[in-house]
């Protein structure tokens, strides 16, 4: 349950790791990334398409956008990297010794405007460092390194944040998608969640299935040729191809649900959202995921992220996520707020 | 893949062509000949594709006659009216689903299980029934859950079988719900689950599925048949046409029936052109009927609930 609170408390650890981490780091010159040596991945699948299968999951710890701390800066220093993979390291084992707030990289208790913090700490993985790598964010494009939002859009994002764990919630139409146990949208799927984005790729003649555990996402993606179809759909319509080692997934027919609440504004879909990825494994345990995404309702101009996912062992799984099954959250809240109202009556 | 058929004459052939093959390759004991289905690039036989159960079974795995809606309440007694005497309906659909008319009816099936009798122990006969008696505040289909197996397999909607290289996926339309088959060892569920935990194995032409680790929350049907969380499945997928699979499962639960007992039936393949699954995320559908009276307005009436 409740993973856009995680979405935003991990958002929030990078903000506080990438402070403390700028305090270290000081100034440097502006770098563009390194190109990508293209990458000569043998792994193919029994029918010859390149082999994408497996369990995945983010475990960077790049910001989606740039820290104002790294205006003008695509890239850390060897230096820079080094440092803050120790910190990582040490946060890491801080957190397994049971420490937790700013010494562990993500905010404490009394810093959450949702009382109990710890139900969604308690969710969080408390395991493995995060990967350090140069990216000062994940996104590339614009060269800024942030969303590119529309004025409008903006506002919806500043009203979720200071809606997030506080509401008013009078319907069921109040908490967001994911405390609907709908979903936190496509866009995000291959890096965002509770877990750091956990899906399994499966495929099979003409298919590239991803299971995203969190709300059971699935996009079962064409890649036999066949044209976009006209029936528009939560995670619209998405047909695939291969170009050398790399999936190509175009997606358009989104359905518009821009009114409802969003944890992350830029992940919701309107009719106008089309997305471009981009699957190359540029080695047996990296993913290099590249998205492109366009949308005149949410953004002012496209914008590009490339995200590093790394492979799980095999026999990682993909579990069973029955959020809407058990989401005793929704009547919860929706009675809270109907008994809170009846008090202020009286 | 999508080689087997491309165009409607070929469809329409295909299909004149089932419905004589269909009557011989319905597997019966000691049939010679079975089916041999094409095989996947490492060599399994192929059942990639989308398929579709075309019965009744979800409204009722029991032979059924046809009825007038799913849920009915007894007519009211005609003493003293106008009329007493002639033939009266002893059921009628309950005032929720009665504005639908004929699109609310059941229609009759001859069922999918074998010998049509469910082995209930004696309380077991009690709780179907009183499932059955309170059907809508109880099917959890209608409040969008996961629908369990193998009562996934014969809804209404389509489902596709993935084959993948260490495991098979089969991924339902209804609730968007997909299951994992690990056709290599796996490690033990680590808890009660919805759809189960699932351990494939091929038996020479068969895809033999046991599925364990179930909760006690689904139900087999729209009828109230249920089980508990000692429920064991094994399930049966065989190629017995190109256009075919018989699915047949094994039904096992200790803690509800006296003995294990098998429902079977034929399995669609979907032809449409540029077929695939859509989606069908009803949680979205149901927020109105499960929480509408719970906040402080109902977008649905704009009222405030008290």
């Amino acid at each position: 349950m409740n993973d856009s609170a995680r979405d935003r408390s991990s958002r929030q650890a990078f903000l506080v790791a990438l402070g403390v981490l700028a305090a270290i780091a000081g100034p440097a010159v502006a770098q563009n990334p390194a190109p990508r040596a293209e990458p000569e991945t043998t792994l193919r699948t029994a029918w010859g398409d390149p082999d994408l299968q497996g369990v995945w999951r983010y475990e960077a710890a790049i910001a989606l956008e740039r820290p104002k701390q790294f205006e003008g800066r695509e890239l850390l220093t060897d230096e820079e990297v080094a440092k803050r993979d120790k910190l990582e390291k040490d946060q890491a084992a801080k957190r397994l010794a049971g420490a937790d707030g700013v010494d562990v990289g993500r905010s404490s208790v009394s810093e959450s405007p949702i009382r109990g913090n710890e139900y969604n700490s308690f969710w969080q993985d408390h395991g493995r460092p995060r990967k350090v790598f140069k990216q000062t964010s994940l996104i590339v494009e614009p060269r800024d390194g942030r969303i590119p939002y529309t004025p409008d859009a903006r506002k919806a994002e500043t009203r979720s944040a200071a809606r997030y764990g506080i509401g008013p919630f009078e319907s069921y139409l109040d908490p967001d998608t994911g405390e609907r146990c709908l979903t936190d949208g496509v866009t995000g799927m291959m890096w965002q969640g509770p877990n750091g984005g956990h899906n399994r790729i499966v495929q099979s003649p003409g298919y590239v299935t991803i299971l995203h555990e969190e709300y059971r996402d699935r996009r079962i993606i064409p890649v036999d040729g066949r044209p976009h179809r006209n029936v528009r759909q939560w995670f619209g319509d998405a047909v695939g191809r291969w170009e050398g080692n790399t999936l190509v997934v175009d997606t358009i027919n989104f359905l518009d649900r821009t009114n409802y609440e969003w944890a992350n504004v830029w992940t919701r879909p309107s009719e106008t959202l089309h997305l471009v990825e981009r699957f190359t494994r540029v080695s047996p345990d990296m993913l290099e995921y590249r998205i492109t995404v366009e949308d005149p309702v949410t953004f002012q101009q496209p914008w590009t992220a490339v995200i590093p996912i790394s492979r799980l062992t095999d026999g990682t799984q993909i579990y069973e996520y029955a959020c809407h099954e058990g989401n005793y959250a929704m009547p919860n809240l929706l009675n809270g707020a109907r008994v809170d109202a009846g008090r202020k009556e009286r | 893949m999508r080689a087997e058929l491309k165009g409607a004459t070929i469809g329409a052939a295909a299909v004149a062509a089932v419905a004589v093959l269909w009557t011989q390759v319905v597997p019966t004991a000691g049939q010679s000949e079975p089916f041999r289905a094409t095989r996947t690039a490492d060599g399994k036989p192929d059942l990639n594709g989308i398929w579709q159960a075309l019965n009744t079974a979800n409204y009722d795995i029991q032979a059924h006659a046809a009825r007038p809606a799913l849920a009915l309440i007894p007519a009211p007694a005609r003493d003293g009216v106008p009329g007493t005497g002639r033939a009266t309906p002893t059921d009628i659909p309950a005032l929720p689903v009665r504005a639908l008319g004929a699109v609310g009816g059941v229609p009759g099936g001859d069922g999918i299980v074998d010998g049509n009798e469910i082995p209930y122990q004696p309380w077991a006969v009690a709780k179907k029934k009183e499932n059955s008696d309170h059907w809508l505040e109880r099917d959890p289909e209608i409040k969008c859950f996961m629908p369990g197996v193998p009562r996934a397999t014969y809804m209404p909607y389509p489902f596709q079988i993935l084959q993948g290289s260490n495991e098979i996926l089969i991924a339902y339309e209804f609730a968007g719900t997909t299951r994992t088959i690990h056709m290599s060892e796996v490690s033990d569920s680590p808890s009660t689950t919805w759809m189960g935990w699932s351990r494939g194995r091929w038996e020479g032409e068969t895809l033999v599925v046991e599925v364990t680790d179930f909760n006690d929350q689904t139900w087999f049907d729209r009828a109230g048949n249920f089980h508990s969380d000692a429920l064991r499945v094994v399930e049966r997928y065989t190629a017995v046409s190109p256009h075919h699979l018989l699915y047949e499962a094994t039904i096992e639960d200790p803690k509800v029936f006296t003995r294990p007992w098998k429902i079977s039936m034929p399995l669609y393949r979907r032809y449409e052109k540029d077929r695939q699954l859509h989606e069908y995320k009803c949680v979205e559908f149901v927020e109105q009927l499960m929480y509408g009276q719970l906040g402080i307005t109902d977008p649905a009436t704009g009222q405030v609930n008290k």
